[in-house]
């Protein structure tokens, strides 16, 4: 076999699992700290993508610029989602089925919106760099993937650095650790949950724009997006923001190497038996520990 | 400070607190005591906001508590310390005790407050990077009055706080809990160590089946025929 293409493939693996990661994060954060198993989280990436390819398309705006428009646009939509359609819900007795019941209806509006504006047709983001590729030595990356990669690596740390460092992002943790004590310390637990699926939201945004960069994207893309989000955080554990990074790396990288070696239609059997592999040894995810 | 007149609380059918009345003064320390079951726990949660109750009322510096969620109560001074410590276990001790500030009243003097409380517990200031579920029962309890201490409470209510601990850590609970109040906090300590519970507070509570059974300064109580046959065993 070819060095050159193993070490190509598993580089475009780790830009690929970046992206993933980025996705993943905030479906695991809405997940854990709310028990709102969020199905319309790809289709809010998908959202982000298709704003920053009629920002891009009519008015010349970058994807990066465009994001820090499209993203906090995000968070103000979520805000207004979940005082309408979450926080009723979360009275539910089994809020996992109501939100996967709820989520999943608001999935397949949005695909149709998606598909009545931007018609459903695959769609790529050309920024002006798109042509353009950094080559070292035998290696060849194309701009919009490292863009797209270095736009995911962007969002994880904010996030990260978010719940460990800001007065915010440890209620968010607190509440889902121990609600109970987080609100006996002056923690309000809608606030919180309002914060983290907005957050949610604007990081899917986030991913959303990332995958675009490398990918092409339809309306009905969430769907497969799902698939890999649902790999993803359950492979990292729900709700941790360093195993779903770690998780995403791992999942980029096997479907990365298995892309380069395999026929196409056997990449996702590979992946997702490994994905059950995985879960009979370790069904709690890669790291074991409670709370982030 | 704190007056609790005739709180009745239900859950479901069964009656938790029967018209259950209670009174603080500032810088007093009041017992709670009564059996596994008896409300007292119940009775904390009410005044945290935790629990809303049917009837009755808690008036709180002379304004109504009523209606008021938790995080509103915490702002207004009453800090409870859970029973069972109730810590963040994914969370380090320091970040543990930080989350005691969350309040904005409080949050700018945070840095002070940690060196205080560090101060207080040289202990916790060594594990400060340790996760919480790590530490020993009567470390975690300390992680639990620092937590309480950087929230700046003017009443501490502390539900068992030596529960589960070994002898020699819940002394040594007892003996800050006693300091604390030396120093002009207002407590209000839920204990099923009686007699430690008694001999440390000036004026206790007894409740029974939801209903306050006895009250009285802590001195008569540990007296009271009552009180020795069914919590001292006498």
């Amino acid at each position: 076999m070819d060095a050159v293409l193993i070490i190509q493939s598993l580089i475009s693996g780790i830009m690929m699992g970046m992206v993933y990661a980025l996705l993943g994060v905030g479906f695991s954060l809405t997940w854990g700290v709310m028990h709102v198993i969020h199905i319309s989280h790809a289709a809010f990436g998908l959202i982000g993508a298709y704003l920053s390819y009629s920002l891009l398309q009519y008015c010349g705006v970058d994807p990066v610029v465009s994001a820090a428009v499209s993203v906090p646009l995000l968070f103000i939509t979520a805000c207004g989602l979940y005082q309408l359609l979450i926080r009723p819900i979360t009275r539910a007795q089994n809020i996992v089925m109501a939100s996967m019941i709820l989520t999943f209806g608001l999935a397949i509006i949005l695909e149709n919106i998606m598909a009545l504006i931007w018609k459903a047709d695959p769609r790529v983001l050309t920024p002006t760099y798109s042509s353009g590729a950094l080559i070292a030595g035998p290696f060849y990356f194309q701009y919009p993937h490292l863009v797209g990669f270095g736009l995911s690596v962007l969002g994880i740390t904010a996030i990260y650095l978010f719940l460990k460092k800001t007065y915010t992002g440890m209620a968010v943790r607190a509440a889902w650790q121990q609600p109970e004590a987080a609100q006996l310390y002056g923690v309000n637990l809608y606030r919180i949950s309002m914060i983290t699926f907005a957050l949610a939201v604007s990081t899917a945004g986030a991913g959303g724009i990332s995958l675009a960069l490398l990918n092409s994207f339809e309306p009905h893309s969430h769907n497969l997006w799902l698939i890999y989000l649902f790999l993803v955080v359950i492979v990292g554990g729900v709700g941790n923001v360093i195993g779903t990074a770690l998780a995403g790396l791992i999942i980029g990288v096997i479907t990365g190497l298995s892309m380069a070696f395999l026929p196409f239609q056997w990449v996702n059997l590979v992946t997702f038996g490994l994905l059950m592999i995985f879960l009979i040894f370790r069904p709690h995810g890669l790291i074991k520990q409670e709370g982030m | 400070m704190l007056s609790v007149e005739n709180i009745t609380v239900c859950y479901g059918q069964m009656k938790a607190l029967q018209g259950v009345s209670l009174e603080i003064s500032q810088g007093d320390m009041v017992a709670l005591i009564g059996a596994n079951g008896s409300g007292k726990s119940t009775l904390m949660n009410v005044i945290s906001g935790m629990i809303q109750a049917v009837s009755g009322e808690i008036i709180w510096e002379g304004r109504p508590l009523k209606g008021l969620s938790p995080d509103n109560i915490c702002q207004a001074g009453i800090i409870q310390v859970p029973e069972g410590r109730k810590l963040f276990p994914g969370m380090t001790v320091e970040e543990n005790i930080i989350m005691g500030a969350y309040h904005p009243n409080v949050r700018r003097q945070a840095p002070e407050s940690l060196q205080k409380v560090f101060s207080t517990f040289p202990r916790l200031a060594d594990r400060r990077r340790q996760f919480a579920g790590s530490l020993s029962g009567g470390e975690q309890q300390m992680v639990a009055l620092g937590r309480a201490l950087m929230a700046k409470p003017r009443l501490l209510m502390l539900d068992e706080p030596s529960l589960g601990l070994a002898p020699k850590a819940a002394a040594e609970i007892f003996m800050i809990i006693k300091e604390l109040n030396k120093e002009g906090m207002t407590i209000l300590l839920v204990s099923q160590e009686v007699l430690e519970t008694l001999s440390i507070t000036t004026y206790g509570y007894v409740l029974e089946n939801g209903i306050m059974a006895l009250k009285g300064p802590s001195r008569e109580l540990r007296e009271n025929p009552k009180v020795k046959t069914s919590y001292l065993g006498l």
